[in-house]
Formats: C-alpha cells, sequence, structure tokens
C-alpha cells in the first residue's frame, strides 16, 4: 500500500494564453476538491491538463506516484497511460455501445475473461443493473451520468476528474447523483476533483475547496476554514457567507419538529428532517441568519444560543453590512450585521458574545449513510 | 482493402498483357470498310486486330503522347509524315485509299444538295439557313477539304456562323444527318454506309475541288507481326476491292 | 453491350476506392480533427477538382506523363508502356479526380464525433489506434460508406478525363462511358442506348442507396 504522499496529487500550472493560469496545489486521497469560479475562469482547463488531454505551457503534474506531466523535464504522459478517470460534462459516453459496452471499454488492463463481469459489477454500484443493455440514447439524463461515472470507475483510477457533473441534469437526479459521489468516494480513497459554477455542490461534496478567477486561485483550503472566512468578498458576492461545517444527528424528536445535532461547536437543535439519529451530516448555516447578542436573551423563540469570541471582524467600507467571525469551541462561525451594531454591542476581537440561531435557519445538506 | 487494391492491379496488369489483339488506329472515315476488312481479316487469316476511330490528328496527337497503336491509317498523308519525321514509324507508310466528299441532306432538309454547292448556297441567301456540319479542321483532313470547298465556292465567310464542327468526320455526319442540322459535307464512305440511304440525299463533290484525300497509312515502331500482317492484307485484293465498295479510289 | 468496356469501367471503380478510401481516412480525420496552419489551403486543394474541368486534368496529366515529358519516358523505360493510355494511368487520373468525392464525406464523418467523446476513450486507457479502430471507424463509418459510393458512381461516369487520358483502347481504357460514344460514333445506336440505359439505373441505385444510408444513421443515433 503506497504512502499517502505517494497518492497524493498535486498540480503546478503556469501559462499566458490562450487561457491564463498560474495554479498550485494539491489534493489528497479521500478529499475532494471543488474548483469553484465562474465560465471561462480555466477550470475545465486544469481537469484536462490533469487528464492529459491539454499541455499547457508550463505544468508539473504528479499522481499516483508518478510524473504525469514536467515540462522541465519534457515528461508527459499521454491520456491512455495515466490511471486516471474523467467524468465528462455532457458524459461523452460512446454512442454506438450499450451502457455495458462502455464500462467494458475501459477495461483493457483486466483480462478479458473477467471484464463483463467487472462492469457488471460497476453497473450495479451505481444502480444501473436494468440498463445495462442500453444504448446512450435509451438513457435518461441522471442514467447516462451514472454510466460515465462507472465507465471512470472502470479503470481503477487514481485520481477522479468530475467536470461539472450535475449541470445537465435536473435537481432531484441531481441531488441523488450527488449522495451517490459521495458515497462513492469514502470507499474509493484516491483524490477527487470536481470542477463546478454551483455553490450548491460544492457544499454538500467538497471537502478542499478552490475559488478560480481568470485562472489564479483566489483562496483555497479546506471547506470549512474558507467558508468562515469574513473576508473573501468573492464568495460573499457569488453564494453568500455561511460556515459549513460537519455535525452528527443524535436524538430525533418529530412531536416536536426537532433535531438534536452535535458539532465541534457544541449541540444545535434544527428542524426534524426525517434524518434518523446516528447520521452524519454537513451543516450550512448562512451568515446573515446568526444574531449576536451580548447576553443570553430570555423569552425568544429560537433554541438555539451558542456562547463563543469574537475572533475576527471585517469591516469592508464599500459594503453596507460588517462580517463577525466567532469562534464557538472548534468551530468558526460567520455573522453578518449592520456597523450600528458593530457600535452599540462594542465588538472588536476579544469580546464574548453569544451566537443565537433559529432551528428552522440550520440548512442540513448531506445525508450520509451511517458508517 | 489491401486485397483488393492488389487484385485491381494484377487485373490491370492482365489486361495489359499480350493476349490482347494489336490495336490500329484509324480516320473515323473508315468507320464501315475498316470494320469489314477486320472481319473479313479474321475469316482468311484467322487472326484479329483490334480497331480504335478517331480523327487523324486526334490520333497522330495520342501516338506521339505514347499511345500503344500499332498501325495507324489516316484520312490523309500529312499526319502519318509528321509520325514518320519523329521518328515514330517503321517508315514511311504507303498510301491505301483515296477519300471522296459528298454533301448530304437529311430528309425533310431546304437543303437540295448538288456536286457545285447551288444549293447550299441558295439556302445560305435565303437567309434560311440552319447549321452545316463539317468536321474540324484542325484535326479531320476530311474537315479541311470541306473547308477548301467551301472556299473555293465562295461560301466560307457566309456559312462559318452556322458551322458546327465534328470531333471526327464520323461526329460531322452523325450532326447531319440528326436533323438539327441542314446538312454538312462528309464522307463519301460514310454515306454508303447502312441505313444511310433512306436517311437523305446527298452529291459527290468533285476531286478538283479539293486536294486530293490521299490517305496515307503507316507501321509504329512497335508493331508486331499481327499488325505487319493486317497491313500487308489492306495492300491486298480482298481488302481493295472492299474500299473500293465504300466508295474510295485506290492506288494501282 | 459491351461487356468488357463494362468490366473495366467497374474495375476502374473499384481500383478509384481502393486507392482513394485508405487516403481519405487519413486526410478527412486529419481534417476533422486537427486545426494546423495552412489547412484552408489543403481543404481548398482538396476541393479543386470539383471545379476543375476534367479535360484540364487530363492535359495536365498528359503533358506531364505523356512520351514527350521527361517523367513518361522514365517511366517508360521503366515499365514498357506510358501512364496516359494505360489502365493505371486512367486509375491515376480517377484516383485525382475522386478527391473530393471521398475526402469530404469521411471528413464530416469524423468531424461529427464529438471531441470529448474521443477525450473520453483516451481516457478510458485507449491507445490512439485502438480509439480509432474500436470508437472513431464505427461511428465514422457511415460517412466511409457514403465516400465509397459516391466515388465509384462518379468514376463510371467519368468521359472527359478517360477519353483525354486514356485514349479509347478497348479493353485497357474503354469504359462504358466511352464505349458509348464510340457506338453513337459508329452509328450503332442500339448498344449506345442500352449501355446508357445501363449506367442511368446504376446512377439511380446509387442515389438510393445513399439516401437510405444516411436515414438509417440518423435512427441509429436517436
Amino acid at each position: 500500500m503506497c504512502d499517502v504522499a505517494d497518492r497524493r496529487l498535486s498540480v503546478r500550472i503556469q501559462q499566458r494564453s490562450p487561457i491564463p493560469l498560474d495554479l498550485d496545489f494539491t489534493c489528497d486521497p479521500g478529499d475532494v476538491l471543488a474548483i469553484f469560479g465562474p465560465s471561462g475562469s480555466g477550470k475545465s482547463t486544469i481537469l484536462r491538463s490533469i487528464a492529459g488531454l491539454y499541455r499547457p505551457e508550463r505544468a508539473t503534474i504528479r499522481a499516483d506516484g508518478e510524473m504525469w506531466s514536467d515540462t522541465a523535464s519534457k515528461a508527459f504522459a499521454p491520456p491512455h497511460r495515466r490511471a486516471v478517470g474523467m467524468v465528462f460534462q455532457e458524459y461523452a459516453l460512446f454512442p454506438h455501445l450499450t451502457a455495458l459496452g462502455n464500462v467494458m471499454t475501459a477495461l483493457g488492463h483486466r483480462p478479458s475473461a473477467e471484464r463483463r463481469s467487472r462492469a457488471e459489477e460497476l453497473l450495479r454500484l451505481v444502480h444501473l443493473s436494468d440498463h445495462q443493455d442500453r444504448r446512450p440514447h435509451q438513457l435518461s439524463g441522471g442514467e447516462r451520468q451514472r454510466v460515465a461515472l462507472a465507465r471512470a470507475l472502470a479503470r481503477a483510477p487514481a485520481v477522479l476528474l468530475l467536470d461539472e457533473p450535475f449541470a445537465a441534469v435536473d435537481r432531484t437526479v441531481r441531488r441523488r447523483l450527488q449522495d451517490e459521489i459521495d458515497e462513492l468516494r469514502r470507499t474509493l480513497d484516491i483524490p477527487l476533483l470536481l470542477v463546478t459554477h454551483d455553490f450548491d455542490d460544492v457544499v454538500r461534496l467538497a471537502t478542499h475547496l478552490l475559488i478560480l478567477d481568470h485562472g489564479r486561485a483566489i483562496a483555497s483550503g479546506a471547506l470549512a476554514d474558507l467558508t468562515s472566512r469574513p473576508d473573501l468578498p468573492w464568495l460573499r458576492d457569488a453564494v453568500g457567507l455561511g460556515s459549513v461545517f460537519e455535525a452528527s444527528a443524535v436524538r430525533r424528536d418529530p412531536e416536536h419538529g426537532l433535531l438534536a445535532l452535535t458539532f465541534d461547536g457544541g449541540t444545535l437543535l434544527a428542524s426534524d428532517r426525517g434524518i434518523s439519529a446516528g447520521t452524519k451530516v454537513r451543516v450550512r448555516i448562512a451568515a446573515r441568519d446568526v444574531i449576536l447578542a451580548t447576553s443570553a436573551p430570555d423569552g425568544l423563540s429560537l433554541h438555539n444560543v451558542l456562547p463563543g469570541t469574537v475572533s475576527a471582524v471585517n469591516d469592508d467600507p464599500a459594503l453596507d453590512s460588517v462580517v463577525v467571525q466567532i469562534a464557538i469551541e472548534g468551530v468558526r462561525l460567520l455573522a453578518e450585521v449592520t456597523r450600528d451594531a458593530i457600535g452599540r454591542l462594542g465588538i472588536g476581537v476579544g469580546t464574548p458574545l453569544f451566537a443565537l440561531i433559529k432551528s428552522v435557519s440550520i440548512e442540513i445538506l448531506a445525508d450520509f449513510r451511517q458508517i | 482493402m489491401l486485397l483488393v487494391a492488389t487484385t485491381v492491379v494484377i487485373g490491370a496488369g492482365a489486361g495489359v498483357s499480350a493476349q490482347r489483339p494489336p490495336t490500329v488506329a484509324a480516320a473515323a472515315n473508315l468507320n464501315f470498310a475498316l470494320a469489314e476488312i477486320a472481319n473479313q481479316f479474321k475469316v482468311d487469316r484467322g487472326t484479329s486486330v483490334e480497331v480504335v476511330f478517331g480523327a487523324s490528328g486526334t490520333l497522330t496527337r495520342q501516338i506521339q503522347d505514347g499511345a500503344p497503336f500499332e498501325l495507324f491509317l489516316a484520312a490523309d498523308e500529312e499526319f502519318p509524315n509528321q509520325l514518320a519525321k519523329a521518328g515514330l514509324t517503321r517508315d514511311a507508310g504507303v498510301v491505301y485509299a483515296v477519300g471522296r466528299l459528298v454533301i448530304f441532306a437529311p430528309n425533310g432538309s431546304p437543303l437540295a444538295v448538288d456536286e457545285r454547292l447551288n444549293g447550299l448556297a441558295r439556302v445560305i441567301k435565303s437567309g434560311k439557313a440552319g447549321r452545316f456540319a463539317i468536321a474540324n479542321p484542325d484535326v479531320a483532313p476530311y474537315g479541311k477539304a470541306a473547308e477548301s470547298v467551301l472556299r473555293k465556292r465562295g461560301l466560307w465567310d457566309a456559312i462559318r456562323p452556322q458551322l458546327v464542327l465534328g470531333d471526327t468526320i464520323a461526329q460531322a455526319a452523325q450532326f447531319a444527318t440528326t436533323g438539327n442540322a441542314i446538312g454538312g459535307l462528309v464522307a463519301y464512305s460514310l454515306v454508303l454506309g447502312p441505313g444511310f440511304a433512306e436517311r437523305g440525299k446527298y452529291a459527290v463533290i468533285p476531286e478538283s475541288d479539293h486536294r486530293p484525300l490521299r490517305q496515307r497509312m503507316v507501321l509504329l515502331k512497335r508493331a508486331g507481326a499481327t499488325a505487319t500482317q493486317f497491313y500487308d492484307y489492306l495492300q491486298g485484293e480482298t481488302a481493295r476491292a472492299i474500299l473500293r465498295k465504300h466508295g474510295y479510289g485506290v492506288p494501282q | 453491350m459491351d461487356w468488357t468496356a463494362l468490366r473495366v469501367s467497374l474495375w476502374l471503380g473499384a481500383g478509384t476506392i481502393a486507392i482513394l478510401l485508405p487516403f481519405g481516412i487519413w486526410l478527412g480525420r486529419l481534417l476533422a480533427v486537427h486545426q494546423f496552419r495552412g489547412k484552408v489551403l489543403v481543404e481548398a486543394l482538396v476541393t479543386v477538382p470539383l471545379v476543375l474541368p476534367p479535360t484540364v486534368l487530363g492535359f495536365y496529366l498528359l503533358v506531364m506523363f505523356g512520351a514527350r515529358s521527361p517523367l513518361g519516358q522514365a517511366f517508360q523505360s521503366l515499365v514498357g508502356q506510358t501512364l496516359p493510355f494505360s489502365f493505371e494511368g486512367l486509375l491515376l487520373a480517377s484516383a485525382i479526380a475522386n478527391i473530393p468525392f471521398v475526402v469530404q464525406p469521411i471528413q464530416r464523418g469524423f468531424e461529427a464525433i464529438p471531441s470529448d467523446v474521443r477525450d473520453a476513450a483516451a481516457c478510458c486507457g485507449l491507445t490512439p489506434w485502438q480509439r480509432f479502430t474500436r470508437i472513431e471507424i464505427p461511428l465514422a463509418w457511415p460517412g466511409i460508406l457514403t465516400a465509397a459510393i459516391l466515388a465509384f458512381a462518379h468514376t463510371l461516369g467519368e468521359f472527359g478525363v478517360v477519353l483525354m487520358v486514356g485514349g479509347n483502347l478497348p479493353g485497357e481504357t474503354r469504359t462504358l462511358s466511352v464505349a458509348i460514344y464510340d457506338r453513337m460514333q459508329a452509328f450503332d445506336d442500339r448498344s449506345a442506348g442500352v449501355m446508357a440505359a445501363t449506367l442511368l439505373v446504376i446512377a439511380v441505385a446509387t442515389l438510393m442507396l445513399t439516401t437510405t444510408l444516411s436515414r438509417r444513421v440518423g435512427v441509429r443515433r436517436g
């Protein structure tokens, strides 16, 4: 078993044209790195470079313990010699082959006797067994996406690349696919890169985030860290600020319509959503939904009053509100308040405060299976 | 696909093999006469030749470009002489026949045929002249003769806009008979061919009205035994009789 | 009916396809997949035989390869005959004349393959050759078949260049189309008529084939 450093993906790309790029990042096995940015920022080019479909002016790409690209030493492994699995935006299935045939195409590295059974196994994994003899034009968008996924996995990839995988799919199907991918990545234990312009994907699937604008990384890091930074104007403008962190559902109270969650900052009471106890979930709390108080209030409707200390304040004169970061034990929450409130409550770094959160404001994003 | 390509090349090669009878190039006026002579040759000698008809000028050009003819029967003497001078022939060859020109008018044409072309002059004068066919003077000796006849009668300039030129004298004869033309100046040997009698009327043009259509033939350098045999046969009595039957004069 | 002439015509058609299909697949794919400087020029050159009168092609072939040219004389001393007035010469002329009929449909066939399908094939671990044979050819075959049918039919109908470059040599370069002309010149309209009807039937059959083909492809793709 190779050690983690070997199986890590490390990417360094620099070029001036046709699309300017300047990046340097890594992704460890088991992590999901979401590359987020507007169209034209170069996201797909990055994935294509990692797959070997595109050769940037200067690139050093290391994966699977091998040097896949190194312009300095002129090393370059063509795509068919990289153990890379890629799911394309429009699926790119082979129209003349059945679903089974599509998956079998990627199994060339296996002895021919095993290929069919392995392909069937993979299609079972993505819940598509009963359609395995259909051609792509006979499948729905979500089904095609699953075949594409099975085909990418058939390669036994060292890196999995997803290029806007849910762009062409509707909401309900999208939810299910996101869950399936999340389920998969736990068992796969390889670096997974997800390119998207939809923050919903990021929040639901990513463990790490890289925000891309015109080919440069504006910010990168663990999701929980980035979402609790008060000073990312780009994120604020694009999707709004809100901390994302992991929690566990511990107790359901359907009578009162409540769900108790524990997280690194204590306990939260959220609205009951039918999620059973013992499930790991991902939680997002929008900064606008957090109210700050200097003392614990009485007689209020909300259930969540969390004590903490102000760890950072971001006052951008160009904006009409101020973002406050509060450290609550192991988690940092963001709160967006008026400038006036800052003055009135005397809020500054180190000020002890309470964060007040309504149960209905707690967004529960992913519904993981119990491990 | 490679298999197809190979088969094709082999098949093509087979076409070039020595099994094919020698090819004889002949001026188009010999269309009926030479076909008959070649048939008789087969009956008499047991071997055959393939004949390709065309305009003497065109055939000369092809021979110069390497066409694999073994014997060339021209409609004049100049074209064979050209080839001889270029060293492409065995010798200067012989005159095998003398041709004649006729004026032909298909049934229903307003043109009245006579050897002095008075009928033609009348039609032109009346302003009702339609198309008139001759062979292309540049490549067909019969066309050249037709031109000199028309010039002699003073009709060349008047008829010029109405002329339709055949690639060969045979094509000119076709134009002349199809009814789109009022008539034409064509080879005597052609109008004596099968089916022509019912198609219209003709009058033989006096020999004095044009340079004699002395038709010379030459054996090409590559000529083989059969071609040489045929060359001799053409000078024999059987062939000459056939030529006379088709309206040619034969040299003594 | 001149069966020898029909044989020559069919061999000419088959031979033209045999030569041009590999070439057409190579060039058609190149033009479909790659961008390069001078691509516009190449595409124009491919189209030239379409707009060029066949007589121009015939002229240049005669001038360049006839017995009066150095190339032709060299060829003659090597092979024993000239290129013009031989079946091989006709094949060469026919191949050149049919380049656009072969390259363009094949190019369209390869262009119709989405580029990400090609990329996906690479990401599936297929080598360039495997990509070509297992993914691209199966998807482009309608274009290839159309090219073959069109070139074959067009070859059958060639006349001007055949006459100029081939002469009218029976069994060698007298194709069916030239035989019709030859028979008419010999005042044998009946034979000419039979052969003309044959060519007409072939032409119609070809059109029907290509139309059915394009419809079948449409259905398959869904």
